[in-house]
């Protein structure tokens, strides 16, 4: 009898360890929720499957010698990744307490702008600054006879201070969202206890929108592990240049890109474990709706307090936006016919309308995994979460190249050729690429918030006699909506301004602003991107405010 | 300026019309005599019918200031000597001069009211490495890129389709290694130099002799970009590994600047920031052209790496059902309207020898690049080796 009994226990037992590695009995997770997370985690995960087939054809001694020769460039990146990481800590956090909870004047006008720099692509971002800044460059030129000298751009310091000015607004905008749901009555509470207002945001504010922070900390952290064009245009040696350069180079260098790529990633899952333990830990919840009413009031600071949203967009947008209209003038002297290269609105309306099916996607991609991951303390919900950030960190080339074999050479030998036309340089494949490379963005706002949701509401509607569905619908929902939407801003801006991805992927004719200015770029007229790239950034503006004001208005 | 949207769709729709009519007749066609295609234009162009479609003046090709005007006598294939382009075609352009080449192809589009063309760009390499990837399910008909290592690393993957004598004849051997694509213009590795700081006599001849010339501390270069890895990738091949690894290191020593591309290192070289670089001589040429009076002026050195004549140049991929279609679209490449348009617009070197190169440039059969295979330029892995072993990358 015990013959039989035991291999039902040891079903029993395993079972019961299943169901706690995919956290089965936690409150809110269901069968459905798992199987999707899990699904979805698997899908943004399966273009690595094509870099582990490229990087295993490098011959093995080939490979330790690459790895063995990548020392220095791997202390290089994780110096700037740091450096920048901080700086933009530095400067998102207070940028968020301003706009979100003082009296500044124009706050959901200095909201976006702040958030704007963001759409500034790399390359336009850097070519700006080493025009202004570098050697014989505009400033430069400008304040030599004052005697003024500009410190060098090239290196590890302009590298992280252009990174820095351009990937900020991660940590500002997702801390933004943690801020519009604190509930202020928290903080009334510290201040009738006559605490001040820094030590109220030390003890009570910051444990909360710590979550946040660090979710943001992390996308800047990855941005600045993956990003190919500062890098290259400033100067500095780091992992990405190291592959910018093997994919370049024909035959191996395709694999040896490969190789690279994947110790990238290795460093990146690194780096995303590491976090994960100081991410995580607070639980502690909040359970007002989202506000906007301003908790403290900066008196006579008010105006002056204004320099510091001024001086930075000065530096993060009108600057390069200025350096490349005085290209633009000197274009305008050009001797030859400059033809071909009209610009049409239609680009601005492509990018537009693929960024915004980029958001959508990804955040009813990101919603499952953001909320399994943050009410649930398994392992399998851990590891779904986690395994969205990988994407993020694949040089955009690298994964659009391993798109490219799958849905077209590997797609038509399984299915023929006319599934793999059908899907290859479609639209819904450049999505997909895009939710890929930005699903974490979105996973990473909107997880934060879930996290906030204290869960004794949640408990409560139950009671009350509410399904689960309708308790996330009316109660999860509305509470967690801030940090959605900023996750939607984040792809929507990313998506604006990513290259690599599109440039290879896109439908045959349809051209974005980004695909564009790559092309007048390429062929050197660095003046012709200054109208893209002032509609880029004044679209992308537009295109925000519904995204920012909806946080706020409830 | 601003294209009409509606008339443009309506070429469009036209276009698809006039195409779904052609898919039958290339179906016809292309099973029996695919390579053949470019010998029969007898029967494939009805005299008359050619002359009134496709015979454009040289002046809608020629491109214009100073740089362009007072042009020699040109020779060569004319276009209304050529079969009328009728059809689809998907073109993969890598580079593409910053949409003169999506120019020229709407210029074709125009003489040919049956001709659509897509062309798809992206950088040389991500091109190349797209086709590669995609193997035999390519949309594409046409590779046209601006790095013959590009067409060649694409060929070397059996991609390509051997093209016809008819196709490569007009264009020197030396431009087209072997037959799986052929040169449409030519780049030079030059040494821009400014005019105030040196004359021609004190830049060597000899580009070996520049790390103890006494200016390489004041030269430029931009290691990133491919065309100084592939005069990298020449110099390796001709002078050898060592020759080259004390080369670099003697650069550096001097204190060579570094610069993000060759349009920077002309730029600098006219402010006097540099008093010579490494560059393809049309960077300095454009620079002349915006600023007629920056005091830059062109140099060459003889025989070696340093005087190199890289080429953009097209194939045919053998997956495309369009074969015929796609190897004419090559040879109008190659005809003298479109050789001039290459010349006087991006100042390139023609690639057959009716067409002069433009703003008193030595002709190529003037210059004396190095005996090289241009398909070897693919090769740059051990460059790249080079290059970071030296610390130059």
């Amino acid at each position: 009898m015990g013959a039989v009994g035991e291999p039902a226990t040891d079903s029993a037992g395993v079972r019961q360890r299943l169901r706690r590695f995919l956290g089965l009995d936690d409150d809110g997770v269901s069968t459905p929720l798992v199987l999707l997370s899990g699904a979805i985690a698997a899908a943004v995960l399966s273009p690595l499957v094509w870099l582990l087939l490229r990087a295993s054809e490098v011959p093995t001694d080939e490979a330790l010698s690459l790895i063995g020769s990548s020392g220095d460039v791997f202390a290089n990146s994780l110096a700037l990744v740091a450096v920048v990481t901080t700086a933009s800590v530095l400067l998102g956090v207070p940028l968020a307490v301003l706009t979100v909870q003082t009296d500044l004047p124009f706050r959901r006008f200095w909201t976006v702008v702040i958030a704007l720099p963001l759409v500034i692509p790399s390359y336009v971002g850097a070519f700006a600054y080493i025009s202004a800044f570098g050697p014989d460059g505009a400033l430069a030129d400008a304040l030599a006879p004052f005697g003024v000298q500009i410190p060098e751009v090239y290196g590890l310091g302009g590298t992280a201070l252009v990174l820095t000015l351009f990937v900020y607004p991660y940590v500002f905008l997702t801390t933004r969202a943690a801020l519009l749901s604190f509930d202020e009555t928290q903080l009334e509470a510290a201040r009738t206890l006559n605490v001040g207002y820094l030590s109220a945001f030390r003890r009570v504010i910051l444990p909360q929108i710590l979550p946040a922070v660090t979710a943001g900390g992390l996308l800047v952290a990855l941005y600045a592990l993956s990003d190919f064009g500062t890098p290259s245009i400033m100067q500095y040696d780091v992992f990405t240049r190291m592959i910018y350069v093997e994919l370049n180079s024909f035959g191996d260098g395709r694999n040896n890109a490969t190789l690279l790529s994947l110790q990238l990633l290795t460093v990146t899952a690194v780096v995303v474990a590491l976090e994960s333990r100081i991410g995580s830990g607070e639980d502690s919840g909040y359970g007002a709706a989202s506000s906007s009413t301003a908790m403290i009031s900066l008196g006579r600071l008010r105006w002056p307090a204004m320099l510091l949203p001024v001086l930075v967009s000065t530096f993060t947008l009108a600057l390069p936006v200025g350096i490349l209209a005085m290209w633009f003038v000197r274009a305008e002297a050009l001797a030859y016919e400059v033809g071909g290269r009209a610009f049409e609105w239609g680009f601005a309306l492509n990018s537009v309308y693929v960024a915004a099916l980029a958001a959508a996607a990804t955040l009813t991609l990101a919603i499952p995994v953001a909320y399994y991951s943050g009410r649930s303390r398994a392992r399998f919900a851990w590891l779904a979460e986690r395994a969205t950030y990988l994407g993020y960190a694949m040089p955009g080339v690298v994964l659009a190249l391993a798109l490219v074999f799958f849905s077209s050479n590997q797609l038509a030998e399984w299915f023929g050729p006319g599934v793999a036309r059908a899907v290859y340089q479609s639209l819904p494949l450049l999505v997909f690429a895009y939710v890929v490379r930005f699903l974490p963005q979105a996973v990473g706002a909107s997880r934060s918030s879930v996290l906030g949701v204290d869960p004794a509401l949640l408990g409560a509607a139950r009671v009350l006699g509410e399904p689960p569905r309708r308790v996330f619908r009316r109660v999860t929902l509305p509470l967690i909506a801030p940090g959605v939407f900023a996750g939607a801003a984040l792809v929507f801006l990313t998506t604006m301004k990513e290259l690599d991805t599109t440039l290879i992927l896109h439908p045959t004719g349809f051209t974005t602003l980004v695909t564009y200015i790559w092309r007048v770029q390429e062929g050197g007229y660095y003046g012709r991107a200054a109208l893209p790239a002032l509609v880029l950034v004044v679209v992308s503006g537009l295109s925000m405010i519904p995204l920012l004001v909806q946080g706020r208005d409830k | 300026m601003t294209e009409e949207p509606t008339s443009k769709r309506r070429r469009r729709l036209l276009a698809s019309i006039a195409s779904a009519g052609l898919v039958g007749i290339a179906g016809c066609g292309g099973s029996g005599t695919e390579t053949e295609g470019p010998g029969g234009d007898g029967t494939d162009t009805p005299a008359g019918g050619n002359e009134t479609i496709g015979d454009p003046e040289f002046s809608e090709f020629r491109g214009s200031g100073a740089l362009a005007e007072g042009r020699e006598e040109i020779s060569g294939t004319r276009i209304r000597d050529l079969p009328n382009l009728e059809g689809e075609l998907t073109i993969y352009l890598g580079g593409g001069e910053g949409g003169l080449y999506r120019d020229l192809i709407n210029k074709l589009e125009e003489i040919y009211p049956d001709f659509e063309a897509t062309p798809r760009a992206s950088g040389t390499a991500d091109a190349a490495n797209t086709l590669i990837g995609e193997g035999s399910a390519t949309p594409a008909d046409v590779f046209w890129s601006v790095d013959a290592g590009s067409l060649a690393a694409v060929a070397a993957e059996d991609l390509t389709t051997e093209l016809s004598s008819d196709v490569t004849d007009p264009v020197p051997d030396e431009f087209h290694p072997n037959s799986e694509w052929v040169g449409t213009a030519g780049r030079a590795r030059a040494i821009p130099y400014n005019t105030e700081a040196l004359d021609e006599s004190e830049v060597p001849d000899d580009v070996m002799a520049l790390p103890d010339s006494g200016i390489a501390g004041d030269m430029g270069w931009a290691p990133t970009y491919g065309a100084f890895q592939a005069f990298i990738t020449a110099m390796r091949l001709t002078e050898g590994e060592d020759a080259t690894r004390q080369w670099l290191q003697g650069m550096v020593d001097a204190g060579v600047t570094e610069y993000a591309n060759e349009f920077f290192v002309s730029n600098a070289v006219a402010d006097g920031e540099l008093q010579a670089g490494f560059a393809n001589h049309y960077y300095p040429l454009r620079v002349q052209a915006a600023r007629p009076n920056a005091p830059i002026d062109l140099a060459f050195t003889s025989g070696d790496a340093g005087a190199l004549i890289n080429v953009a140049g097209a194939a045919v991929l053998s997956a495309s059902p369009q074969q015929e279609l796609a190897a004419n679209f090559v040879r109008h490449l190659l005809s003298a309207e479109v050789q001039e348009y290459f010349a006087t617009r991006a100042y390139a070197y023609p690639m057959i020898p009716g067409v002069p190169p433009v703003g008193g440039l030595p002709r190529i059969d003037e210059l004396n690049p190095p005996e090289f295979d241009l398909a070897e330029l693919s090769n740059i892995g051990p460059t790249v080796d080079l290059m970071r072993e030296v610390g130059v990358l």
